[in-house]
């Protein structure tokens, strides 16, 4: 596997962790 | 076990009392934005700062807005990070020795590290990153990812001081001025300090000396073919070395200019740079939890929380200090101290620190998320081993990271408090607050996010002949404490390494990146709901029902709390690693090749 398709996975992987943390945030939100 | 290396322990936790009240009051001074003496410098360039970046000072935030902010600006600072690691070879200035691009596995671990406060290095500092690289990539994390645990750690407080709130701060404000009245004055002064030491500042191209001695040198690549030459010289790096090792310790962060981090003499160059530098390690951390008493109007309550941190460095230096000064039983020669000669265990440590220095070192690195190194943890005896790797299990709340270690304890906190309502019968009261099911909810939400990464991360690389057991250095339990304590130091945001693990593979780097990622965020998530809904109740005068968070016997409930949470979860990879090592050890048996 080539090095940009390396950055775009790595980039990719980050974006949807964030993301999912965000997510986190308004379901703890919700919880109360 | 000397006098001069118990004055060494004490001495030094008399200096760590001496300077938590005068960093509490200033800290509470600079974050309830009362005036300062550097107002006249900081302030303008805050006001400044404010209007480029179109931040309104006065506006207040909800947890969860707080939280999204803290987490765009950490995506958007690890991007960057992550760009400047990839283009270094495309660097214009600042790269005199020619250091090509970081590979993509290792630059996302290296900047998740950063981002996170981990400062976990599968790269050889010297080797690997460029001048501008540890300037503008490294040592700005440094900064930024101390400054957002502090902004978070005066959140939460202000989520306990504040009644009837909706709000917890401004996320920006809190950073902005975290970085600008704390960090960068005390880096300043404290740099100058080190460098009047030997530690070396400089922007130049390395060294090259001469060996008085030449010798003869057989190296082996990475396919087992052999090499032997004559070393003619040894390459001195250079850099700026100082100002990026006083924020390595102040900032709790850890990642060393060399890959020897502190046992370097370039960075660590003397006993009293050794001795200052773990005090800048603990001071911030003993600040904000004399700032806790301060903002929630219980003084008492601060002195508390810091006795019982003080109680547990205590026993986790003891315990390194006696495991280290034992020596090693297996082997046969006199290991007793004695004129000239330190005795016990020194494999792995630097002489001009010893055993006490190292020990101490060791213990409050790992107290606190730091994970600066001056010695090699893989080499202490199997117990002087598992105090480091205990203390990052606990969660680092023995004084603790900057921030991280206030939060995280007052998590713990949340938790005795818990735990006494329910022995005694009451709805649970922390400083007139009612601990409901939310807040225990949360907090155990934040607690188990942590044994959970580490134990699945370890298990299946401590299963896996593929890609996980292939970068264990040594057989049997020995080998097991080797992976355990890369994801407790990674899921703990510490970044110390115990060493022997060859961690820089495309599955440890992903996997500890992803440790530290779950290790930081998703605590600070459950964590900062809790700081909002305390910030919303009213205040309830004290009960004759209440538990007093304010006297000894509520230290020691922290304490038990703390022990059985964190230790009793991991006792069971600890029996399988250092625990059974040292056991065998006592056995007569060993597990070397």
């Amino acid at each position: 596997m080539g090095n940009a398709m390396l950055d775009a996975i790595m980039l990719a992987a980050t974006l949807l962790f964030f993301a999912a943390a965000l997510a986190y945030v308004a379901g703890c939100d919700r919880l109360r | 076990m000397t006098a001069n290396g118990w004055a060494q322990v004490l001495l030094f936790l008399g200096a760590v009392l001496l300077v938590t009240k005068p960093i509490g009051l200033y800290l509470t001074r600079v974050f309830d934005r009362r005036r300062t003496w550097l107002d006249p410098i900081a302030r303008p360039v805050e006001r400044l700062l404010y209007r480029l970046t179109r931040v309104d000072e006065t506006h207040e935030m909800r947890w969860t807005e707080y939280g999204a902010a803290m987490l765009l600006f950490s995506l958007v600072s690890l991007v960057v990070l992550y760009a400047i690691l990839r283009l270094q070879a495309r660097q214009p200035w600042g790269n005199p020795q020619a250091l090509g691009a970081l590979p993509p596995f290792l630059a996302f671990n290296t900047a998740v590290s950063f981002t996170t406060n981990t400062n976990w290095q599968a790269y050889g500092g010297e080797s690997t990153v460029s001048h501008l690289t540890q300037m503008a990539g490294l040592a700005y994390h440094n900064f930024v990812s101390a400054a957002v645990g502090i902004a978070l750690a005066v959140a939460f407080v202000r989520g306990i001081a504040r009644r009837e709130s909706q709000t917890i701060g401004n996320f920006w404000v809190d950073l902005t001025r975290a970085w600008l009245w704390v960090l960068l004055p005390l880096c300043l002064a404290g740099a100058l300090v080190l460098v009047s030491q030997g530690v070396v500042q400089n922007l130049r191209p390395y060294d090259r000396a001469l060996l008085v001695d030449p010798q003869t040198v057989t190296t082996t690549d990475g396919d087992g073919r052999k090499t032997t030459g004559m070393v003619t010289g040894q390459v001195i790096a250079q850099g700026p070395v100082a100002s990026q090792e006083i924020i390595k310790e102040l900032g709790t962060n850890g990642g060393g200019f060399f890959n020897a981090n502190s046992a370097h003499p370039f960075e660590n160059p003397t006993p009293l740079t050794n001795f200052l530098e773990m005090i800048a390690i603990f001071a911030l951390a003993a600040g904000l939890v004399y700032m806790l008493g301060e903002m929630t109007g219980s003084r008492r309550h601060g002195w508390m929380v810091w006795a019982a941190m003080a109680f547990l460095f205590l026993a986790g230096v003891t315990t390194t200090y006696w495991a280290e000064s034992r020596g090693n039983p297996l082997l046969t020669a006199d290991q007793h101290s004695a004129a000239g000669a330190p005795g016990g265990n020194m494999e792995g440590k630097e002489v001009r620190f010893g055993i006490p220095g190292s020990v101490l070192f060791a213990t409050v690195t790992t107290d606190a998320s730091c994970g600066a190194v001056n010695a090699m943890h893989d080499s202490f005896t199997p117990l002087g081993g598992m105090v480091p790797l205990v203390n990052i299990m606990l969660g680092e709340v023995i004084f603790g990271g900057v921030g991280a270690g206030l939060y995280g304890m007052l998590v713990f906190v949340i938790l005795a408090v818990f735990i006494a309502g329910l022995m005694v019968g009451r709805t649970p009261e922390y400083l007139g607050k009612k601990i409901e099911a939310y807040d225990v909810q949360m907090s155990m939400l934040a607690v188990l996010v942590f044994p959970l990464t580490v134990l699945l991360l370890t298990g299946i690389s401590a299963v896996s002949p593929s890609f996980g057991t292939p970068a264990i250095s040594n057989p049997g339990p020995h080998g097991l404490s080797q992976v355990l304590y890369a994801f407790v130091s990674g899921a703990g945001n510490n970044g110390s390494a115990f060493g022997g693990l060859g961690a820089n593979t495309p599955w440890y780097n992903t996997a500890i990146g992803i440790a530290m990622l779950a290790g930081r965020f998703l605590f600070i998530i459950p964590m900062l709901a809790v700081a909002g809904n305390l910030a919303g109740k009213k205040r309830v005068p004290p009960s004759p029902g209440t538990f007093p968070v304010t006297t000894p016997l509520f230290a020691a409930l922290l304490v038990s709390v703390i022990l059985i949470v964190g230790a009793l979860t991991f006792f069971p990879a600890l029996s399988l690693g250092p625990i059974l090592e040292h056991l065998m050890m006592g056995a007569g048996r060993s597990f070397g090749g």
